[in-house]
This record gives structure tokens, sequence and C-alpha cells, in this order.
């Protein structure tokens, strides 16, 4: 009884040090709300760290084109990056017309994009972190992608 | 002894105080510097708002390469000065005294252009155009740090930023009509309102 209580404890403890180590990247947040009669409402709550596992399975191939016009601009987006992860909660770009509204900002360790029109209300929040290693992983797939 | 003893305490007290004094400084962050853009259009009721760390920009400037900007530089063409000698021209308006050196009165349009506590101001009100009127108060540190690259054809905005950010407060550029409204400013807060 005892040894099975340790056995359990061991897939428990297992099992979230795996969680905490899928969400220690943070959480992808999406969030489409429709404003039709019909409405629909899409909401996506996902560990951010699946998004550069999930780049692995995609074949270099079809990241050609992505990779080699990213690959250039890599250091601008590095530094970009960098100092955005290091800079202060601010909002970056906020435009308002007149039924429409779109937000770009940073919040903690996340870029978060509202953008609210007659038809939709649109909420993604992406961590830095996410960024920075899938736009590495998609400029690393161009140097083998000449198949 | 026990003078000795008490004052190489009080030694050790100071010198502790002291270097956590320098360290508590050193670990303070310097505080963010902001270009804002606030672009309003009353005739349409639309506003854009840009906040940009200048940090940032120091950071990104350099790393792009592309068209006339190179590693925080722009290539000027021959023709865009039209032979004139900005830097001689600059020079002379940088070791000048306060004053107006330019001010002309058209009837259509009114041009003025002055350095003033230490800032390059250039006045625009342009009477056949909706009244429109643009104001650019440019800190000389700015201008001398536009034109430090030692090449004659090349303007350093990378410096220039980077003057920017040691500036204090300051509204860059106001543009305004009867129907738009542009301001460009520096300051620490990351909220344009």
């Amino acid at each position: 009884m005892v040894l099975l209580g340790k056995v359990a404890l061991g897939i428990a403890g297992t099992a979230l040090a795996g969680l905490g180590l899928i969400c220690s990247e943070g959480m992808i947040e999406v969030n489409v709300v429709e404003k039709q009669p019909e409405a629909h409402h899409v909401y996506v709550l996902a560990p951010a760290m699946l998004v550069p596992i999930t780049m692995h399975f995609i074949p270099n191939r079809k990241l050609g084109r992505a990779a080699s016009e990213i690959k250039p601009w890599m250091p601008t987006i590095r530094a970009a990056l960098e100092q955005l992860r290091a800079s202060e909660d601010v909002t970056l770009v906020e435009v308002r017309e007149p039924g429409q509204h779109v937000l770009v900002a940073k919040s903690g360790g996340s870029v978060v994009v509202d953008v609210t029109d007659n038809d939709d209300i649109v909420h993604i929040s992406t961590p830095i972190r996410a960024i920075e290693s899938t736009v590495e992983q998609i400029a690393a797939a161009s140097s083998d992608t000449r198949d | 002894m026990q003078k000795a003893t008490r004052a190489i305490g009080v030694c050790c007290v100071l010198a502790l105080t002291i270097s956590n004094l320098a360290v508590t400084a050193m670990a303070a962050p310097a505080t963010e510097r902001y270009l804002h853009v606030k672009v309003d259009d009353g005739s349409k009721g639309e506003s854009v708002n840009v906040n940009l760390p200048l940090s940032m920009a120091a950071a990104i400037l350099p790393t792009v390469n592309k068209g006339t900007l190179h590693n925080g530089h722009v290539t000027i063409g021959a023709t865009d000065f039209n032979g004139v000698d900005v830097r001689a021209i600059l020079e002379a308006v940088r070791t000048a005294p306060d004053n107006e050196f330019v001010s002309v009165k058209e009837k259509d349009q009114d041009v003025r252009v002055a350095k003033s506590n230490g800032n390059l101001i250039v006045h625009v009100l342009d009477k056949s155009k909706d009244g429109e009127k643009v104001d650019v108060i440019i800190p000389m540190k700015v201008v001398d740090a536009l034109f430090s690259t030692a090449k004659e054809n090349e303007l350093d905005v990378a410096a220039a930023v980077r003057a920017l950010s040691d500036a204090g407060d300051a509204v860059l550029v106001t543009v305004q009509d009867a129907t738009e409204h542009v301001r460009i400013w520096i300051d620490s807060h990351s909220s344009a309102e």
C-alpha cells in the first residue's frame, strides 16, 4: 500500500513538473468574438512552448520562403525583441477610427494585439519568449531548404 | 586601543554604506525615454498613437541595412543639399548667440528659423492651405549628433536618437491645420496621455 502511494506520488510529481515545464514560457491566448446575430466565440489558451515544439514537425522546405525573407532581418528582430522584453509595459501603437480600434501593446512578458470593429472583437496575447524561439526556428530553417 | 577599535568600526560602517549606495546607484535602472507620435484627424474622427522606447530605437537602428540606411547612418545624395555646405552652416549656428536667423514674410507664407536656449527652431505658417502651421524644435545637441559622422554625405541617425535620450522632455514637432493635428515629443511616460 505504501509502495503504491509512492508510485502515485511519483507519477503525480512528474506530471506536475511536466505541466510546469510546458507552461514555463507562458500561455498564448486567442479570443475571437463575432458580433453577428449567430455569434461565434473562439477561445484558445495554449502553452507557448507548444509553438516551437510544433515548429519541429513542419518540414524545412515548407518554411523556405519565410526563412529566406526573415533571415536578413534577424539582427533587427533580435534587438527589438530583446529591448521589448526589457522594457516596461507600454502601448506601442493605438489606432482609433469610427467603428474600429486597434491596440498593440507590451503587457507583462507578452505582446498583446486587440482589434475591435463592427463585426468582431479579437484579442491575441503571445509571450515574447515564444515569439523569439519561433522566429529563430524559422530563420534556422533556411540553411536546410535547398531540397 | 578602544578608540582604535571604534575608529575601525566607524570606517567599516562608512565603507559598507558607501559601497551599498554605489551598488544601489548602479543597479537602479535609468529612466526609459519614449518617443511619442500622435496624429488626430478631427474631420474623420481618426487618431493614431505611437509610443516607442528610445532605447529600442537606438538598439534597432544600427541593425538595419536597407536602402539608404546602414548601421544607423542615412546616406544622402549629393543633390539633396543642392551644393549647400550644411556642416559649415550648422557650425556657424552653433557658435552664434541666440538669434533669429531667417525671417520671411510673404503673402501666403511666414517662415522663421531661430536659435534659442540651445534649440534650433523652425516655424512655418502656410496661410494658403487651411492655415497650416508647422513648429519644429530640435535640441542643438541632436543636430550635432546627426552631423557627427565623418562622412560628408551621411547623417548619423543612431547618434541623434542617443542624443534625444539624453535630452529633457521636449515637443519636437507640431503640425496643425484645419482638421489635422500632429504632435511628436519625447518624455519619460510610456503612454501618450
